[in-house]
């Protein structure tokens, strides 16, 4: 394990686990972006009356969102393989 | 002044944090804030709030979609109203009149064949009221110069992105003219 050691009693967070938060940012924000399309797209259908492309758009959203969910909640890194004598 | 003097000067102008402390010690106590620690947000954190949007995000989608399917049950019936001056009006000529209520404001106009069409005033674009341009005979926005088809209400050229609300128009046996229902304009091109 790495050894942070400008602050001894803090663990450094392993390099495996940041890019994998890295990774959980980089995808959580483009989700982010495709449902704020996805909204505006809505509103304006709905001011435009156009009934038939609402309910596709809110399908996308709800997707967008239980990956969201999925990615914050569930995607955990891998465990770190530890041998039978400790290390 | 001296070298030292200059720089305490400087450095005392570009991080203003001392005296921001000095100034607010009586309410350190009562609200501790730790400016280091407020500037940082964590990744966890952020993916949190990023979820957090996503949720949020997704239920503004659901509402709308929820209100305009509740605007698509309800059906509105418009009151039928007797268009005053109509009677009167020449044919090539329009009028202006308020339908279905005092904030609606629509345009009468009486065709060079002697019939009529209704419409709503405001203009599909950016809501400028359009007007009747006589010799060429069609329905004209002044703001960004759009024209419409004065049979149709369609879109001849402009940015407007559809044709003008339609207003439904009964012609009486004693000559008399009334509005009995308003329509929105579709989408398709002139």
């Amino acid at each position: 394990m790495r050894r942070n050691f400008e602050n001894p009693n803090q663990r450094a967070t392993p390099k495996g686990r940041s890019a994998v938060l890295q990774a959980k940012l980089a995808l959580l924000v483009m989700i982010n972006l495709a449902q704020l399309w996805i909204l505006s797209a809505t509103v304006e259908a709905a001011l435009a009356k156009h009934y038939k492309e609402i309910a596709p758009l809110v399908i996308a959203s709800g997707v967008c969102w239980l990956i969201s969910v999925t990615i914050v909640l569930w995607w955990k890194p891998t465990k770190s393989k530890r041998s039978t004598i400790g290390h | 002044m001296s070298s030292n003097n200059l720089n305490s000067a400087i450095d005392k102008v570009l991080s203003d944090e001392s005296d921001v402390r000095e100034a607010t010690s009586p309410h350190q106590r009562d609200f501790p804030y730790e400016r280091d620690g407020e500037a940082q947000v964590t990744r966890r954190e952020f993916c949190n709030f990023l979820a957090v949007t996503s949720t949020a995000l997704f239920v503004s989608s659901g509402g709308f979609a929820a209100k305009s399917l509740y605007d698509s049950q309800k059906t509105e019936v418009l009151p039928a109203m007797k268009i005053e001056e109509a009677v009167t009006l020449k044919p090539g000529s329009a009028l202006n009149f308020r339908y279905p209520t005092e904030n609606d404001s629509a345009i009468l106009v009486r065709s060079g064949d002697g019939e009529y069409y209704a419409y709503g005033q405001k203009c599909t674009h950016l809501a400028c009221p359009v007007y009747f341009e006589k010799d060429a005979q069609r329905l004209e926005c002044p703001c960004h110069e759009a024209g419409f088809d004065v049979k149709t209400g369609n879109v001849l050229y402009g940015p407007p992105p559809r044709p003008l609300d339609k207003i439904a128009i009964e012609v009486k046996d004693n000559g008399e003219v009334w509005a009995t229902g308003r329509e929105v304009g579709g989408w398709e091109r002139a």
